[in-house]
């Protein structure tokens, strides 16, 4: 059985059985949760580091295929590649880290578990199948208990509207995507329907789609996908719905959720239809900007603590979405690692900021201040993650964005610069501000706990570390995932020397040794560099 | 040496950071043995590489960082005789620095994360060092921004050191958006991103960026700016005194914002004769500026904050007048006698229980002797008299200025003359006068601790002008020049005797001038005899009421604005909620709940149906 | 005198399902308003076995046999609802109940 499934499945079955339980058994319920989680992210971990995508023809890797309802082309196909590669192993931690700082809840606790569990377990089978079918169920299967979670366990007087809007906004988007990808499976020929995305991939880039369907289909995609990511004008229900989310909740839908749309996009939209991409290009990297620019500012006028985390995240994923419109290589590898460093790095911040508000009662900035003197390990992560959202080096998303700003310079200057400002001096603006009101400051604050015992320090250390190490060796994520996106930035009319990825890692890799090692330590230009 | 002892020079200050953050917390002494070793380590391995320059078997040790498509990003070591020398600046300095902090900070409750955020600032500064390429620099540039303010944030409790921090950071990064754009723009031109690859496409076709030649220039010239706190960004290195005095000595003085400098030095090729102009100009304009504010500073770190400003205009001006090698040897005795400068107002506030404001002290000669003779080497040093060590440098740019600009050359006399000025009324009010508080008669000279750091480094400011420095550098700039003698006492004379005798006049006017004013003054006499001038003088000509006023206008009155229109977004979707909402509301105006109602409908539209099916 | 025909049967069944309705919709008392519920349901069950028995085809009273059952089960637990309903709202009026809450 391809490790793929397991990792997927054990979640969800973990919630069947916990069902079964009687909800008396409080420490059994969270024990098994946890250990169900566990084991995912290890053979998460583990796939992660055997994975080599040169080895199998098609470039994926753990595939398991077996035919489900063959007279309507659905079968259950998983696999992984360098795209998705990263996004599951970075689901697989925040669904662990998620359950690990849940350890608060004591009202309903059996009924949390389950629908976390089903939550992280979905979203982990969406990323994994290379099936449409159950690409979308799996995905609808993640969002459905978040109203049940909001509405239940939320804070604030908003939980309510916050539940509706969010599930709601979310199956519009859904729905969207739903007509688009069905239009797309009806685009083929009778006999030869199917919703293999591979197989899909392979007859699309054999016989490109009429630019009539075209036309249609591709806004339909990018507006369903774009409502799912928060994409500019359909952000708005992103900060409210984190901002009441509970904790465990709030981490697994900004951090792992959210990149379904960027994923489907990448993985499904672009490949099927490169030509009326390179059309939507500029409007895509025009709400992008939108996203960081616009967002950002809007991040600098809030004074609740969760409200600007969220509209934080949606700036950040305005860089993934700056990548994708560069429609370049590099543009589309920075992409990836924004949507891998941004999932560590939204749920880092969300359970740091369930942390303060278990603790403070309030998340209001203006009531804060000098809490690191009381504070120091919260404090000290959160100061740290607050650096990693405004772009710091040594944390993954710095890697990422400057990406993309190097991919998307050939395609707009301007764009470019106005993306390094958001980058650079609106996100430094708003998290400085949040870390000077927070934690800085002389206010006294007795009576309040910092987190001591490892076992609960474990899931800010574990997102920390994997911001970090991704921050230092991006090559981890980058030379696989570049393998992968090459095929679709080469259908955008990109000239890519060289075919295969580098799989040297700093020495120290358990990567493959066989493949030869390319090596241009002269620096010199690389032919097919940047055009203009 | 063996490759690893290389990347040791790095690696151990982060080393030492991480351990000391991860287990030391508890063990501050451990924790400060811990980051002095690993800084001195360093050291000694520099020395090791210095040694391996000379005989040309320096390595540089590349590996690929990343590499997308066309973008390869390298993480390498680059060692030449910039390098090599600005490695033992930061190091030897650094090492002092890092002994003198043990004494000063003793008794801080967070002494284990004030030595954990120094190995990190070393750490970052080297990585700056011996950057092989644009991005590494870039990384390092921005976590030695981040060093700087976590070291100036260090007393976070205080309102004062918090706004600092972010001031500091913020500026930093407005220059920091002008590199990096500099940075992908070269890139997107040349293909590369190391230094050696620049420079060798430029060397082949020198009109490579044509048009974008002066606009690439500029934009990595704004990183300079915003890191050497040039005008105008300058606002924030003087806030940035809110640091612990070490931490200004090291950071704000000696090191990091010199990086600007070795920067510019280190990509002199990419500038063009606008370029260098415009640098010139931008030296000149914030030496002139800052000098002119130090006159009416009454804070003892704010003065030499000023001081450091003015001399950080006359390294970047060196620059602008295509010297790199003067700018690299001022770079070097500054960083000698402006740490010694800052640890030696370090002493005297530590034992003034933390009082800065100089009209509070007074008569400390006899007090604290040893900080006495060599705060005295270190102002005439800064000031710049032969033969002491900042008389040679400063000497060897006004020379540069002589020959390129005249303009500028009579803005870098005056400046001399305010240097000398300001820093002898810093000299006699503190240390000569009457005791002017109380606070002077518990004073005390520090522990030995602080003062060996005192009197090596004022040792290296004497002699610090015959190391043979420019020597060292110019190969490097100018392949073809000859071969200049080591030892030469007399060369600020032979080379330039208008320069140098100029300078001395200089000199002699500012101290007679600091004579008659201060030499036994009680308060100020100035503000009295210049009232206007003072004013705008104390309020460092409005600069950071002007940029509040901007910031308000630019950023937040338009974020207000923004956020306006997301309001207006979200009530759009609450729109829709509500036309759903009262479209139900209407719908349900039938639904009365009375059963007989709903049957008496039932029953009247079976009875339709019937109807019309029987009848058609 | 005429035999009984299918004619009279449904004549019969159509009275009984008139008599129903008018009882469900005129009735206030929900006892009454599920007996004429139940009327209706005879008479439906009178139609169906007279077409039964004059088309000579049995489906009609199996149909017959089905209604009775689940009319049976119907009885059983609309007379429990009513039942509940009483106790909670001590009366058996369907002017009192026009919210499913409360």
């Amino acid at each position: 059985m391809s490790p793929l499934t397991i990792i997927f499945l054990l979640p969800l079955l973990t919630a069947l059985v916990l069902a079964l339980i009687p909800r008396n058994f409080r420490f059994s319920i969270r024990g098994l949760a946890l250990l169900a989680g566990l084991v995912s992210m290890l053979i998460a971990v583990h796939a992660f580091c055997k994975f080599d995508g040169q080895a199998s023809p098609s470039g994926f890797r753990f595939e398991e295929r077996h035919a489900w309802a063959p007279g309507a082309g659905i079968s259950y196909h998983v696999g992984a590649d360098g795209l998705n590669l990263g996004l599951i192993l970075m689901g697989a931690v925040v669904l662990f880290a998620a359950l690990c700082v849940s350890w608060r809840i004591h009202t309903r606790e059996k009924e949390y578990y389950i629908l976390l569990l089903l939550m992280g377990g979905g979203i982990l089978g969406a990323f994994a199948s290379l099936d449409l079918f159950f690409f979308y169920i799996l995905h609808e299967l993640a969002l459905v208990p978040a109203f049940i979670l909001i509405g239940v366990w939320g804070v604030g007087k908003d939980k309510n509207y916050a539940a509706y809007q969010i599930t709601l906004y979310l199956s519009l988007g859904a729905l969207l995507v739903l007509a688009g990808l069905l239009a797309v499976y009806l685009q083929m020929p009778g006999a030869s329907r199917t919703f293999d995305i591979v197989e899909l991939t392979r007859y699309f880039s054999a016989h490109p789609m009429q630019s009539g369907a075209e036309h249609w289909i591709f806004p339909l995609l990018l507006i369903g996908f774009g409502i799912l990511v928060s994409l500019y004008p359909f952000h708005t229900w992103a900060p409210l719905g984190y901002g009441t989310a509970p904790t465990g909740a709030a981490m697994i839908h900004a951090g792992v959720l959210k990149k379904f749309g960027l994923y489907g996009l990448l993985r499904i939209a672009l490949p099927l239809m490169p030509d009326e991409a390179q059309r939507w290009a500029l409007i895509i990297a025009a709400l992008g900007l939108g996203n960081v620019v616009l967002c950002g500012a809007v991040a600098m006028r809030q004074r609740e603590l969760n409200m600007l985390l969220g509209n934080s995240s949606v700036a950040h994923v305005g860089f993934a979405f700056l990548g994708i419109a560069s429609m370049s290589l590099i543009g589309f590898t920075g992409a990836v690692v924004v949507m891998v460093a941004h999932g560590f790095l939204a749920a880092l911040n969300y359970a740091l900021s369930g942390y303060l508000r278990e603790e403070l009662k309030t998340l209001d900035m203006d009531q804060m201040g000098g809490l690191l003197s009381r504070l120091p390990f919260i404090g000290t992560v959160m100061i740290m993650a607050m650096m990693a959202a405004c772009g710091l080096p040594g944390f993954a998303g710095f890697f990422g964005e400057t990406l993309v700003f190097f991919g998307s310079w050939h395609r707009s200057e301007v764009v470019t610069v106005l993306a390094i400002w958001g980058a650079l001096i609106v996100a430094g603006v708003y998290m400085l501000r949040a870390i000077r009101s927070i934690w800085h400051g002389d206010k006294q604050w007795p009576g309040l706990s910092d987190v001591t015992n490892p076992w609960r320090r474990l899931p800010y250390g574990l997102l920390l570390a994997a911001l970090l190490v991704f921050g230092c060796f991006p090559r981890l994520l980058t030379d696989n995932i570049k393998a992968s996106v090459t095929p679709v930035a080469r259908l955008m009319g990109e000239e890519i020397a060289g075919g295969g990825s580098v799989l040297k890692v700093y020495g120290l890799n358990s990567f493959s040794p066989r493949h030869p090692v390319e090596d241009n330590a002269s620096g010199a230009a690389v032919p097919g560099g940047p055009h203009r | 040496m063996h490759e690893p002892l290389h990347w040791l020079i790095l690696f151990l200050p982060l080393l030492a950071a991480m351990v000391i953050t991860l287990f030391l917390q508890r063990y501050p002494r451990c924790s400060a043995a811990l980051s002095v070793g690993a800084v001195l380590a360093s050291f000694l391995l520099s020395v090791g590489v210095l040694a391996e320059f000379l005989d040309g078997r320096a390595p540089d040790i590349a590996l690929t960082w990343l590499q997308v498509g066309s973008l390869q990003i390298q993480f390498g070591l680059h060692f030449d005789a910039l390098s090599a020398l600005m490695l033992l600046v930061v190091t030897g300095v650094g090492s002092v620095i890092h002994i003198y902090s043990v004494g000063y900070m003793r008794g801080d409750p967070h002494y284990a994360r004030f030595f954990a955020e120094m190995s990190l600032f070393t750490f970052s500064m080297l990585g700056i060092v011996v950057s092989n390429n644009f991005f590494q620099m870039f990384v390092f540039w921005e976590l030695v921004g981040l060093s700087s303010y976590l070291l100036i944030g260090f007393w976070y409790q205080r309102p004062s050191a918090a706004d600092a921090a972010k001031k500091a950071f913020l500026t930093n990064r407005l220059g920091d958006v002008g590199f990096l754009i500099g940075i992908v723009l070269a890139w997107a031109v040349t293909g590369t991103l190391s230094f050696a690859g620049m420079k060798d496409q430029l060397l082949r076709d020198p009109t490579l960026f044509n048009t974008t030649a002066t606009v690439v220039g500029l934009l990595i010239f704004c990183g300079a700016v915003g890191k050497s706190a040039q005008f105008p960004l300058h606002v924030w290195l003087p806030d940035a005194m809110e640091g612990p005095t070490p931490v200004s000595a090291l950071i704000h003085a000696a090191t990091m914002v010199a990086a600007g400098v070795y920067m510019l030095c280190r990509v002199f090729f990419i500038f063009t004769h606008h370029d260098l102009l415009v640098i010139a100009w931008i030296g000149g304009i914030t030496a002139l500026l800052s000098a002119l504010i130090a006159v009416q500073q009454d804070d003892i770190k704010r003065i030499l904050a000023y001081s450091t400003l003015s001399q950080l205009g006359y390294m970047v001006m060196a620059v602008g007048f295509s010297a790199p090698p003067a700018a690299m040897f001022h770079l070097t005795t500054h960083a000698f006698f402006k740490a010694l400068l800052f640890l030696g107002a370090g002493s005297v506030i530590h034992a003034l229980s933390q009082e800065q404001n100089i009209w509070q002290m007074g008569r400390l000669r006899s007090k604290m002797p040893l900080t006495y003779w060599t705060f005295l080497a270190g102002t005439l040093a800064l000031c710049g008299l032969w033969p002491l060590s900042g008389a040679f440098s400063k000497d060897a740019i006004l020379a540069a200025a002589w020959e390129h600009n005249k303009a500028l050359f009579a803005l870098g006399e005056l400046v001399a003359f305010l240097t000398t000025f300001y820093m002898f009324r810093l000299f006699f009010v503190v240390f000569l006068g009457k005791p002017k508080s109380d606070l002077v008669g518990h004073a005390h000279e520090s522990p030995r601790i602080m003062t060996y750091p005192l009197v090596f480094l004022a040792a290296a400011s004497v002699v610090g002008g015959f190391m043979g420095i420019t020597q060292f550098i110019t190969p490097q700039f100018s392949p073809a020049s000859a071969r200049l003698p080591i030892f030469a006492p007399l060369e600020p004379f032979e080379t330039s005797p208008v320069a140098a005798l100029l300078g001395l006049a200089a000199i002699a006017i500012g101290f007679v001038a600091a004579y008659v004013y201060y030499a036994g003054a009680e308060s100020d006499p100035l503000p009295g005899k210049m009232k206007e001038v003072c004013n705008v003088l104390r309020h460092k000509f409005y600069f950071d009421e002007f940029y509040a006023g901007l910031v308000d206008v630019c950023q937040d009155k338009p974020a207000r604005a923004i956020n306006l229109c997301d309001i207006g977004l979200k009530l759009l979707v609450r729109l829709t909620h509500g036309t759903a909402e009262w479209t139900g509301r209407v719908l349900r105006l039938v639904q009365t709940g009375n059963l007989q109602t709903y049957t008496l409908l039932l029953a009247a539209g079976a009875a339709l149906v019937l109807y019309f099916m029987l009848t058609r | 005198m005429t035999p009984v025909g299918l004619q009279h049967y449904l004549v019969v069944s159509v009275l009984l399902f008139c008599l129903g309705l008018l009882g469900v919709l005129v009735r206030r008392n929900v006892l009454v308003i599920y007996m004429s519920l139940e009327l209706m349901l005879n008479a439906a069950n009178l139609a169906l076995t007279a077409f039964s028995r004059f088309n000579n085809n049995l489906d009609g009273q199996i149909i017959v046999f089905f209604i009775i059952t689940v009319a049976a089960s119907e009885v059983a637990v609309g007379l429990a609802l009513i039942v509940a309903l009483y106790r909670r709202r001590h009366t058996t009026h369907v002017e009192d109940m026009t919210a499913l809450k409360n």
